[in-house]
């Protein structure tokens, strides 16, 4: 099967790009660690408001909100490598071998994926480190870096097809930029419903992060666990994937005809 | 011979209007080392990402290897090997490891693969830099890499684009060196595009000179030559307020001397054939002091390809300037790679 092992093969190869440039992992992971370590402080009193769950530290409400804010953002830069390959010719030079198609965009899509999972987990130890814990245990660990890295997943659809539409990385950053902040602001990532204005209120509840939020949110604070709310994660998640990447599938079949 | 190319009548419109190929036809036969020579824009890379399934064509009829280009893309590229204009190498990766996925890309993998890989590097002079990152190769040796990995699995046919644009001259030569082995040694057939007289000359058995997307000339470099039949003499003249006045009397005066064919006014000066330069330049330049029209320089040469370009264009093929862009490019680290043409 040409496409496996083409996908492998790519995978591989950005993997490799991934680690020998460890200065743009470390930045891409900046941001969410500033967020942890100063956010989760800042607002640590914001749970005497009785606006949150009670018993529950801030730090533990939102972890899962950076964590998806992190897979979020990091998706969103992902079609700046598609215009690497482009505009480096690479893409071109791919194109003159025989090599399985869809394994282009298949390798770019699972080391998304993949680097997502990383991330997380980096996160989620240094949360571990200031007192965070996920109450379903390793099965929950395991689930929610699944839904973080399917979530991103369904967006670096969205920022390939700019990728593949625009040729600009400038373009790419400067939509996933313009996107980011709004979205995660009027999503349950950190802040409960309860707290917001009733527009916003309104807005978040059709906000994908905030099902996605809440599915992590589900898995990590003890007693809330309900396999509801997972599902329509999920549901909503593949949802966007569905939509990102069949823009995504089209744009390159475009290109690659 | 059985012919391993087949164009008839390409054309192709991008887009935007440009007519980059222009009705072209031509046939390569198995084995052969087959060139096209053009100045820049003349749609050399057009036919070439045409060839190589890159890209579709507006009309015309492709066959390589016995597959139409339009039906059986899938097979073409199992068998053409490609280095583009541009240098396309992945800079995160070492010399092998590019190597290594330029082949598990056309399938192949385990031991076969490694002594492959092993043995093109050491064709190409990089065994002892394999394993170094390819992004701090040198502009030669990257090249060199590019060529190596359009090897991999052996292809029958290579369509080398360019491949020696912007290199130094000892580069240049150890990039024919190889070129020349292939063809001969293995029997690949190499189709190449230049800007390079000298290298449209020194390597290929056949050749087109192409301009504006249009055939301008066809045969062996020695036939072309032998079109053109004359020495060429050519003449700069003193610039001045009427740079153009002493140009046409200098016109009018080389039309009366004897001997003296065709004049061709160029960008590089004016141009004349004759059959016997040496006897001729003396009457030139006795003509001109009587005139009164001075001149700054004036030399001879057999004919080359060049002359071929300027009796059927009027112009020069100037790759000259190229290079010395590219030199600025690299003395000053501006670009990673030469801008695409
Ligand atoms: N993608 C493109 N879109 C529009 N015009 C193009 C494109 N690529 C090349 N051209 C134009 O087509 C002509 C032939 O270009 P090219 O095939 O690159 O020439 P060469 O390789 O001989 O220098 C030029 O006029 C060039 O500007
Ligand atoms: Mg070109």
């Amino acid at each position: 099967m040409s496409i496996v092992s083409d996908t492998y093969h790519l995978f591989i190869r950005a993997l490799k790009k991934l680690v020998r440039n460890p200065i743009l992992l470390f930045f891409s992971l900046l941001q969410p660690i500033i967020f942890l370590v100063l956010f989760t402080q800042l607002f640590s009193r914001f749970v005497e408001t009785g606006l949150f769950p009670a018993g529950v530290t801030y730090l533990e409400y939102a972890t899962p909100g950076i964590l998806l804010q992190n897979g979020f953002s990091s998706a969103l830069q992902s079609g700046t490598s598609i215009v690497d390959e482009l505009n480096s010719g690479m893409l071109e030079k791919m194109l003159v071998t025989p090599v399985n198609r869809s394994a282009i965009l298949l390798g770019r899509l699972v080391t998304d994926a993949f680097r997502v999972g990383v991330q997380s987990s980096i996160i989620l130890i240094l949360a571990y480190i200031l007192g965070f814990n996920v109450a379903t245990g390793a099965g929950g660990i395991v689930l929610a870096i699944i839904i973080v890295a399917f979530f991103g997943l369904a967006w670096s659809g969205i920022s390939l097809a700019i990728g593949l539409r625009t040729r600009s990385a400038e373009t790419v950053f400067g939509i996933g930029g313009v996107l980011t902040f709004p979205l995660l602001f009027m999503s349950t990532a950190l802040v409960p419903v309860k707290a917001m204005p009733t527009w916003m209120a309104d807005v978040s509840s059709f906000n994908p992060i905030s099902f996605a939020v809440n599915a992590v949110r589900d898995l990590s604070l003890p007693s809330a666990f309900s396999g509801a709310t997972i599902a329509s994660a999920f549901v909503v998640i593949g949802a966007i994937a569905i939509v990102t990447l069949g823009a995504t599938l089209y744009l390159f079949r475009k290109v690659v005809k | 011979m059985p012919e391993i190319v087949t164009v008839e009548d390409l054309v192709e419109v991008y887009s935007d209007g440009t007519k980059a190929v222009n009705g072209i036809s031509f046939s390569v036969n198995d084995g052969e080392f087959f060139g096209f020579l053009g100045p820049n824009g003349a749609g050399k890379s057009t036919t070439i990402k045409v060839l190589t399934t890159l890209l579709k064509k507006t009309s015309g009829k492709v066959v390589i290897a016995g597959n139409d280009v339009d039906k059986r893309a899938e097979a073409i590229r199992k068998v053409i090997g490609v280095q583009s204009q541009d240098t396309v190498i992945d800079q995160d990766l070492t010399g092998e490891e590019n190597m290594m996925l330029q082949g598990h890309l056309h399938g192949m993998g385990g031991e076969a693969l490694k002594a492959r890989v092993k043995e093109l590097l050491s064709l190409v002079g990089l065994s002892d830099v394999a394993g170094r990152r390819a992004g701090h190769y040198s502009g030669g040796m990257k090249k060199r890499l590019d060529l190596a990995s359009a090897l991999v699995h052996s292809p029958k046919l290579l369509f080398l684009d360019e491949p020696t644009t912007g290199l130094d001259p000892q580069s240049r030569a150890a990039i024919w060196e190889y070129l020349s082995k292939l063809n001969k040694e293995q029997g690949i057939t190499i189709f190449l595009t230049t800007q390079y007289m000298e290298e449209a000359d020194k390597l290929c058995q056949r050749l087109f000179i192409i301009d504006k997307g249009q055939v301008v000339a066809s045969g062996t470099p020695e036939s072309l030559k032998r079109e053109v039949g004359a020495d060429s003499i050519t003449m700069t003249l003193e610039d001045g307020a009427a740079a153009s006045e002493t140009k046409d009397r200098a016109k009018q005066a080389l039309g009366g001397i004897p001997g003296v064919g065709n004049i061709i006014d160029s960008d590089g000066g004016l141009t004349v054939y004759a059959k016997n330069a040496g006897l001729i330049i003396p009457d030139i330049v006795r003509t001109f002091d009587s005139n009164k029209i001075r001149l700054t320089s004036v030399s001879f040469a057999s004919p080359t390809l060049d002359d071929v370009f300027l009796q059927h264009t009027g112009r020069r093929i100037r790759p000259e300037e190229l290079e010395a862009k590219s030199q600025t490019f690299q003395r000053f680290g501006a670009a990673r790679r030469p801008a695409r043409q």
